[in-house]
């Protein structure tokens, strides 16, 4: 096995794809403002019309891949890992995230029927059940939910009744689970496939509005799959791996739909509405010893285990690279940096108690046991047989029946056959009981009877028996059937060195990310000593520069000073000279002109601001009119 | 301006109608890839309006002398200042109507670009909107758009991370507001009044409802201003008022708001201030009351709306009951940790004392902190105050306060169960169970009666016990963590609690057999629950790790000491049984002291520990050599 147990902690692997331009986006020239180093694993992000000195953004991810990547380099780099554990028991889980149209879907679920362009799902489909059949000495059982949560509440995508909402309810022995969530037992990848197709369908079909409701809800397909094999000890073991692919709604829409995880929330904005007080009181409340009555959202609470607990996840978030998209796509970058920082604790599902697998080996074994006992009866002995054997086998039954009960809730397809059966079987049921309670008194007495009544019931159930036998073995996939091929074995030879050879590209970029990081430091330690020389040289310039500006204005200033001094003298004896002259007029008036004739001029006079002289016209005018009427 | 009648005006009003109808109204059917159709139609309306507005003006000739929007007037001071010195235009005047009414298109034409994601427009109509108004005196014409507008910007510069600038516009916002109701308080026109005919306008209800609320999302976007700045207890105090507001003003539901109300009383709670956090509860739980009655459950099996509100119902009143449990238990827990003295126990000076000083400060504190925030309705008053009486919010000081409390807190218990059940919500129950367990130890400090104190804690162990061991271990590690350390405590208290009571009635004697066998068979138990708790910490292998983690390191150190101390404490006539309990114990001190060496920075999560082991483990073989000899001389 690749990977070791001794790994107890994993980081969250984050890896982000980015598309090509569109046409649209060709045609009206759009800029580019990403660049991806996919040897380092590094994406750098540009500001539109920023300026040249701006620093870029750079990004560091387990990889980045761009738009020359095809489907299979992700799968095979981030995807292939991760499935492979799930067939070891591990739970895993693949999230996509990003703003809508940057290739989401592409990359999730891309073209089926083009084994080129086939995304991410069908191809771990695909990689499942090859697996399986390359196997020897296990056996497997594979099924498959898909339900969607669109604010805050749970559909079943694969229920006819799809628009009922499911409750996700907490368990003591098997923790949090959708109630009543369907799950389909599937054989193949075709089967598979068909499954997801149906839950698509439904997806879409429900809602009228459906581009906002996809663009705008969680869809999560679960596959499970249970592996039995004999262990060392010689016991049966189990082991369930589970695998949540998780296509999140459009992340431009995140802050709307509330579905971002607590783990990262997003800092800062005003909530504009009302109804989100309860968040912001929360948010003050210290959780250690208080109840919180808001709980965690319901995706979250479904992935509990994938952000931080039993399992090992993959992110692959989506940009786009035009210059429209700035924003949305920086937003994506540093949502996904912070996703890095998550770690994990997978650990193998052995033997839980809650696997389907063990109830159907087991119940595989009674049929036979049962069938082979009837098949010895139906040849021989059939007088020897007693009532003891005839209730255990009723015993039998109906656990049988109480069995059948619990499994039909998975079996959405057989339902109905399914359900006359059991009508039949109980009538039997209740018949032979009677008979059963005579039977011990009057055994020998009717004996003879029994036996007619027995063998009827036998072939019935024989053949009941045999059918059900038959439909719950098919359902176990068991390997190694077609390992007898040559090509097989290279095949997975093949596989097992493509493997290989992306282990060692990953290895080599995660190296070459180490040495960019010491390197940074270093040129970081040598930068600043040399930029501090620099800065040294940068000042004494700076300093010189202003000195002489200084200079230069203090030299301004003094001209200023003085030429205000020389004014001001001038403009002092200017005063003077008009005072002298003032006083010399004064002395005139006082002693040449009589005082009333004085005030008379005084009243008539009239300064005239436009002609900037003092005039008499207008007081002169009326005087002479007061002097005529008056 | 046109008269109120004219043609042109009639046009004006249509337009800005349909403006309003297109943003509220069309704007929610836009398709995905043209979202802001109806809101880009909305702006070209409100551009003619601006236009024609204008237009009026010019053909009026009522020129004012200041300058108008088009003319670039530098504006110094970036964050709001409101001019205080109530000087300009006032706001019934003709020249303060058009200022009013140009302002309200550019407030609109700004909403309208912040919709659309064009934010440094937004702004700038925003801030012509607020030119504007700055010549006006605020009057009841006007002070609705003075508060709508700086909500608005407030907003706007918060959604830059500009929490300050938000800031300053939203508390001057407020400050009008509070100015305004001060010297006016006359319901205040509504902008969409501006362009409405005469018959349309709004009645003076519907004008302070609106004027309210404006101002409601003052308050509540100056608590999550706060909350950002990290000042919290100022952003409690505006949830507070949002609240508060809420519920005057009659626009609240009830089931949303009490929970908010259920909630803020958290924050009060590990504040201490349990006045508040009671008043909060009991809003809590009588205007939940007011979001109707549970439908039965035949019922609810009729209708799935039936089953689906008898489902909601049934959750939040759970919710609130929870909060309830957590209120009397962390006011046990706090008066616990008043009383308290260094071995744990009561301690009767400090009880006195802090009786003595409640009689003294009890009346005047009581009222002089009511008045301040009182939540309520004229009708639903005096049900919050008579719910208030129920329980205490000063801290228990005796046993009987301590039990009334308990018994709330009990009650809650028991309502918060029936929702919250095994079966569904494991985490919920669980998390309830451990609080009801947290109730009685807390009331077991209290209790002077050893005996019952010990029954108290059986109680505890008979409610965790059992599911501690149901769990599955996978899905619930934590919490089967959590509750192996608690029961191992609670079995350790009781036999601690044995002991004494052993002793005091057999002063001299030794213990009888009895007491020794359920002394050990607490012992055992005790040591039990901490050595799985260490066992869950190992690898699937069941190799205990060498290094511990962070959130383990403590409680793993502390499971290692008790294990040791309980060993060297079980009771054995045996040599060879004591031979052996002893070298158990030994081991677990060792390895306390083996760990902090090779990790020294574990020292400080365990200091009393670490010492302790420390001496014994230079006791301990003393002890076992002794032992061993005489075991030897026996022989």
């Amino acid at each position: 096995m690749a990977m070791s147990k001794t790994k107890h902690c994993e980081a969250v692997r984050v890896v982000v794809r980015c598309r090509p331009f569109s046409r649209r986006e060709q045609t009206s020239e759009c800029e580019n403002i990403l660049e991806i180093d996919d040897k380092l694993g590094q994406i750098t992000i540009r500001k539109p019309k920023a300026p040249p000195d701006e620093p870029m953004k750079v990004f560091t991810f387990d990889s980045v891949y761009g738009w020359n990547s095809k489907q299979s380099d992700i799968y095979d780099d981030a995807v292939r890992p991760l499935v492979e554990s799930v067939l070891q028991g591990f739970n895993g889980t693949i999230f996509a995230y990003g703003q809508t149209g940057t290739g989401k879907t592409h990359t999730m679920q891309g073209v089926s029927n083009d084994p080129e362009r086939r995304g991410v799902i069908p191809n771990s489909f695909q990689h499942i059940f090859t697996q399986i059949s390359r196997t020897q000495n296990q056996k497997y059982l594979v099924r498959s939910s898909y339900m969607e949560i669109y604010q805050e509440e749970i559909r079943d995508l694969l229920c006819k009744d799809n628009n009922k909402k499911l409750e996700l309810k907490e368990n003591p022995e098997f923790g949090v689970y959708v109630k009543d969530l369907s799950s389909v037992v599937t054989k193949n990848a075709t089967e598979i496939e068909h499954v997801m197709n149906i839950g698509n369908q439904s997806r879409s079909v429900g809602f009228t509005n459906m581009n906002e409701r996809s663009s705008r809800s969680h869809a999560i397909f679960v596959v499970t799959v249970e592996c039995s094999e004999v262990g060392l000890d010689g016991e049966d073991h189990i082991r369930v791996g589970k695998l949540n692919m998780v296509d999140l709604a459009g992340s431009e829409r995140q802050s709307k739909t509330g579905a971002k995880g607590k783990r990262l929330k997003e800092a800062a904005k005003i909530n504009l509405s009302l109804s989100a007080l309860g968040n912001v009181i929360s948010a003050l409340v210290d959780g250690k010893s208080t109840h919180v009555p808001y709980r965690d959202s319901k995706l979250t609470r479904l992935l509990q285990d994938s952000l931080g607990g039993n399992a090992k996840t993959v992110m692959i978030a989506t940009v786009g690279p035009s210059h429209k998209n700035f924003e949305e796509s920086l937003a994506t970058l540093r949502y996904a940096s912070r996703a890095k920082n998550i770690k994990n604790k997978p650990r193998i599902n052995e033997d839980p108690k809650d696997a389907l697998l063990r109830e159907f080996q087991e119940e595989i074994a009674r049929l036979k046991a049962q069938l082979e006992e009837r098949g010895m009866l139906a040849k021989e002995r059939r007088r020897r047989r007693n009532s003891k054997r005839l209730s255990r086998s009723l015993a039998g039954m109906e656990e049988e029946i109480i069995r059948e009960r619990e499994a039909d809730v998975w079996k959405t397809v057989e339902e109905e056959p399914d359900v006359r059966h059991y009508m039949k079987e109980g009538g039997d049921f209740q018949k032979a009981l009677t008979c059963q309670g005579t039977s011990e008194k009057l055994k020998h007495l009717n004996e003879n009877r029994k036996s007619v009544e027995d063998m009827q019931w036998d072939q019935d159930a024989l053949e009941k028996i045999i059918e059900k036998y038959k439909a719950m073995e098919s359902k176990l996939l068991v390997g190694g059937k077609t390992i007898i091929d040559h090509t097989n074995e290279q095949q997975k030879m093949l596989e097992l060195k493509r493997q290989e050879i992306a282990e060692q590209i990953r290895r080599e970029r995660e190296i070459q990310q180490q040495m960019m990081l010491q390197d940074e430091e270093t040129v970081e330690m040598r930068e600043t000593f040399s930029s501090l020389q620099q800065e040294v040289e940068l000042k004494t310039k700076k300093l010189k520069r202003l000195y002489t500006k200084l200079q230069l204005l203090k030299g301004e200033m003094r001209d200023i000073i003085d030429e205000h001094v020389t004014t001001r003298q001038e403009l002092e004896q200017t005063q003077n000279e008009l005072t002298r002259e003032l006083k010399y007029k004064y002395l005139l008036i006082e002693n040449f002109i009589p005082p009333e004739e004085k005030n008379k001029i005084m009243n008539r006079l009239h300064f005239d601001s436009e002609e900037d002289q003092w005039s008499q016209a207008a007081k002169w005018l009326l005087t002479v009119l007061q002097h005529v009427y008056f | 301006m046109a008269s109120v009648n004219s043609d042109e005006w009639r046009a004006i009003c249509d337009k800005f109608n349909n403006a309003q109808n297109l943003t509220e109204v069309e704007s929610r059917n836009d398709p995905e890839n043209d979202p802001f159709r109806s809101k880009y139609k909305a702006r070209e309306l409100l551009r003619e309006i601006y236009c024609s507005l204008k237009s009026f003006e010019a053909g009026e000739g009522e020129e004012e002398s200041g300058g108008e929007s088009g003319e670039q007037r530098p504006t110094e001071q970036p964050v709001d200042g409101q001019r205080e010195d109530g000087q300009g235009i006032s706001g019934d005047s003709p020249a303060g109507m058009r200022a009013a009414k140009l302002g309200a298109v550019e407030y609109y034409l700004g909403v309208n670009h912040v919709d659309t994601e064009e934010l440094s427009a937004g702004q700038e109509h925003l801030m012509n909107c607020m030119k504007l108004l700055e010549r006006c005196r605020v009057s009841s014409e006007n002070v609705s758009l003075f508060i709508h507008v700086r909500n608005q910007l407030g907003i706007l510069w918060a959604g830059r991370d500009e929490t300050e600038m938000a800031q300053g516009f939203l508390e001057t916002a407020e400050s009008i507001y509070q100015r305004y109701m001060k010297e006016d308080g006359s319901p205040p026109t509504d902008m969409t009044e501006y362009f409405t005919s005469e018959e349309n306008l709004l009645t003076h209800q519907e004008r302070t409802k609106r004027f309210e609320l404006a101002y409601t999302h003052t308050m509540y976007y100056l608590a999550q201003v706060y909350k950002n700045l990290g000042e919290t207890e100022r952003a409690a105090t505006y949830c507070h008022s949002t609240l508060q507001r809420q519920l005057q003003l009659n626009q609240f539901s009830p089931m949303e708001w009490a929970l908010n109300a259920a909630t803020l009383s958290q924050y009060y709670i590990t504040k201490g201030r349990y006045m508040e956090g009671r008043h909060c509860l009991s809003a809590a739980t009588v205007i939940s009351g007011l979001a109707g009655e549970v439908p039965s459950e035949a019922a609810a099996q009729e209708s799935e709306t039936e089953s689906e509100r008898r489902e909601h119902l049934r959750q939040k009143r759970a919710e609130i009951a929870r909060c309830w449990i957590k209120y009397c238990l962390n006011l046990l827990q706090d008066s616990k940790k008043l009383l308290e003295d260094n071995i744990g126990e009561l301690d009767t000076d400090r009880q006195d004392e802090l009786k003595r000083a409640r009689r003294r400060e009890e009346e005047e504190e009581e009222k002089g902190r009511k008045s301040a925030l009182l939540f309520g309705s004229e009708d639903t008053f005096d049900s919050i105050a008579s719910l208030e009486e129920k329980v205490l919010c000063l801290f228990p000081l005796d046993f009987t306060e301590a039990r009334s409390v308990f018994l709330v807190g009990q009650n809650y218990v028991t309502q918060a169960k029936e929702y919250f059940q095994m079966d569904g919500y494991v985490t919920d129950h669980i998390e309830i169970l451990q609080d009801h367990s947290s109730l009685f130890r807390a009331l077991a400090f209290f209790e002077e009666d050893l005996e019952r104190r010990c029954k108290m804690h059986k109680r505890r162990v008979d409610m965790l016990e059992p599911i501690c061991n149901d769990l599955n271990s996978q899905y619930y590690l934590l919490i089967r963590r959590q509750l192996m350390f608690e029961l191992a405590e609670t079995y350790s208290e009781m036999m601690d609690l044995k002991l004494t009571l052993a002793n005091r009635q057999a002063d001299t004697q030794s213990l009888d057999n009895h007491t020794i066998k359920k002394f050990n068979s607490l012992c055992s138990a005790s040591a039990k629950y901490f050595q799985m708790f260490l066992d869950s910490l190992c690898s699937p292998e069941g190799k205990f790790p060498d290094v511990l983690e962070e959130e383990v390191l403590r409680p793993a150190l502390v499971a290692r000491f008790r294990v040791a101390r309980l060993h060297s404490r079980l009771i054995s006539s045996v040599p060879p049984v004591q031979l052996e309990n002893l070298n158990r114990s030994l081991e677990n001190y060792k390895y306390v002291v083996q760990y902090c060496e090779a990790h020294p920075e574990a020292a400080a999560a365990a200091e009393t520990e670490l010492e302790l082991s420390k001496e014994m483990v230079g006791l301990l073989p003393l002890k076992i050599n002794r032992l061993k000899a005489r075991m030897a001389a026996n022989n």
